[in-house]
């Protein structure tokens, strides 16, 4: 659910070509985000976890993967380990 | 020149509601109504948002009207995106209370996720990043700028309700001044939100609704006034110099020639007449004019007892003899008070009435006050009137006084 989350807010958000997902070794720094879309990209995982993440900028160089596991390490550190059920759907 | 406001979502939609003598004001949305029964606003007549491409749909509302004003403005002056002269191009705008819409939700939010158990997984402190771009006062200037690719100065003048007709004088002295060549000059509000209407409230300086008629509970002038009410929307101008006009043979709509300004430096809401005369006197030495060659003023008119009395005095001391010969009018009756937007949007209406030789009338004034004693041009529009030059005056809260004069365009 978290990459779907992610995926679904640039796509929408950001108007990122879907396929660009399907390369295996795709880049944050692909994506074309500067600094304020990539602490709004986060914001849309950070809205549903209730935590700020760390030092947003080094995803930038980072790979898309990569940005995922760390966001999804952050998490479960948040949360005793366990990865709680997130949504598409917004609180907002 | 552009404008969405209560009355229209465009310049000339507004001031043919205005010459109508149609009354844009009703019961305030639910979520306010709730709290406060009693409060009429003055909705703009369409959802910014929704007039919008969807890339500015996370804009402060505030923007949004900014934006919208600014696209008809820019339209009809036939100026798009990049001008050559974008070095020479500024933005002015006048903002009273900036992105009212994203400071109440944002404290809406903090207070619901705080008492909100149902939502455990949430944190009230996480706040979106765009909070502040949103809210900051100089985010429509910074969003027109950005659209348009004007490269000149950006300002904002926050000056209450007379920010916007101090961003048009300023813009006008900078192209008199020859910093710069032109200007799109805006002025925005939107802050019918609780918070701030709950500020207001206390204030007690709001209109009760009128009992026969709730459109009409704004009753500048009335013997039996009340109060203002609050509104929202945007205008905005293109202000050219002379010679940039004549070298694209672009029409023009009206000459902004004399602008006049001046501090009560006395209290913070009770208005002066003494430096109300300054500033309408300053306008008019600016425009090299008398009294008599104006034949429209646009008052401030705010329908509160000492707000209308004192302004009436001020001009009767400006005008002297040439007082029974001009006509007065607050299209506030119509409209509504739209305070950061308030001073652009009736010099639009002004310029407006010199175009087209119609003065909107005070529409609601049905029982005249023996103390505000000038021709209010009460109930009914006047047509085909010959109009020359007019006035327009906003008196901010803080004390500062605005008067600006613009006059028929002779190449």
């Amino acid at each position: 659910m978290l990459e779907e989350i992610v995926k679904t807010y640039l796509v929408n958000a950001k108007h990122i070509d879907p396929a660009k997902f399907d390369q295996p070794n795709l880049q944050v720094s692909d994506l074309g985000l500067d600094s304020l879309d990539m602490v709004e990209m986060l914001f849309e995982v950070e809205d549903r976890c209730g935590f700020q993440l760390n030092d947003p900028m080094r995803y930038l160089d980072m790979s898309f993967a990569d940005m995922l596991a760390d966001i999804e390490s952050q998490i479960r550190a948040n949360n005793n380990g366990a990865l709680p059920a997130l949504t598409l759907e917004s609180g907002r | 020149m552009g404008a969405i406001s209560p009355l229209g979502v465009d310049r000339h939609q507004t001031f043919a509601a205005a010459l109508d003598g149609n009354c844009a004001i009703r019961a305030a949305a639910p979520e306010i109504a709730k709290w406060l029964p009693h409060v009429v606003v003055a909705p703009a007549a369409a959802n910014p948002e929704q007039l919008l491409d969807s890339k500015y749909a996370a804009l402060d509302r505030a923007t949004q009207f900014a934006l919208l004003a600014a696209h008809e403005a820019m339209s009809e002056a036939g100026i798009g995106a990049k001008p050559e002269d974008a070095h020479r191009f500024g933005v002015y705008a006048g903002v009273g209370f900036g992105g009212a819409q994203t400071v109440d939700s944002l404290y809406e939010r903090f207070y619901t996720l705080l008492h909100d158990s149902s939502q455990p997984g949430r944190n009230p402190t996480v706040m979106h990043p765009l909070s502040v771009p949103r809210m900051m006062a100089n985010a429509p200037a910074a969003l027109v700028s950005m659209r348009y690719g004007l490269n000149g100065p950006s300002n904002t003048y926050s000056v209450a309700c007379a920010s916007s007709a101090v961003a048009l004088g300023e813009a006008f002295r900078a192209i008199r001044d020859g910093y710069l060549d032109a200007a799109v000059v805006l002025g925005t509000e939107a802050m019918l939100t609780p918070g701030a209407l709950m500020a207001w409230n206390a204030l007690r300086v709001m209109a009760r609704p009128n009992a026969a008629d709730p459109a009409r509970s704004c009753r500048p002038f009335s013997k039996d006034r009340n109060g203002f009410v609050l509104g929202e929307g945007a205008a905005a101008i293109v202000l050219e110099s002379e010679a940039r006009v004549r070298a694209r043979s672009q029409r023009v709509l009206g000459e902004l020639c004399g602008y006049g300004c001046s501090s009560d430096a006395d209290h913070l809401t009770a208005p002066s007449s003494v430096e109300q005369v300054r500033a309408m006197r300053q306008a008019l030495a600016d425009a090299g004019m008398q009294p008599a060659q104006i034949q429209y003023l646009n008052a401030h008119g705010t329908a509160t007892d000492a707000g209308d009395v004192v302004e009436t005095q001020s001009i009767r001391t400006v005008f002297g003899a040439a007082a029974d010969r001009l006509a007065v009018s607050s299209t506030k009756s119509m409209h509504g008070h739209l305070i950061g937007a308030s001073g652009i949007l009736e010099f639009a209406i002004s310029v407006m009435a010199l175009e087209q030789g119609a003065l909107p009338p005070t529409a609601t004034l049905e029982v005249p006050d023996p103390r505000c004693d000038l021709d209010f041009v009460p109930l009914t529009a006047r047509r085909n009137v010959e109009v020359d030059a007019v006035m327009s005056n906003s008196f901010a809260f803080g004390g500062s006084n605005v008067s600006l004069v613009a006059r028929r365009y002779r190449a």
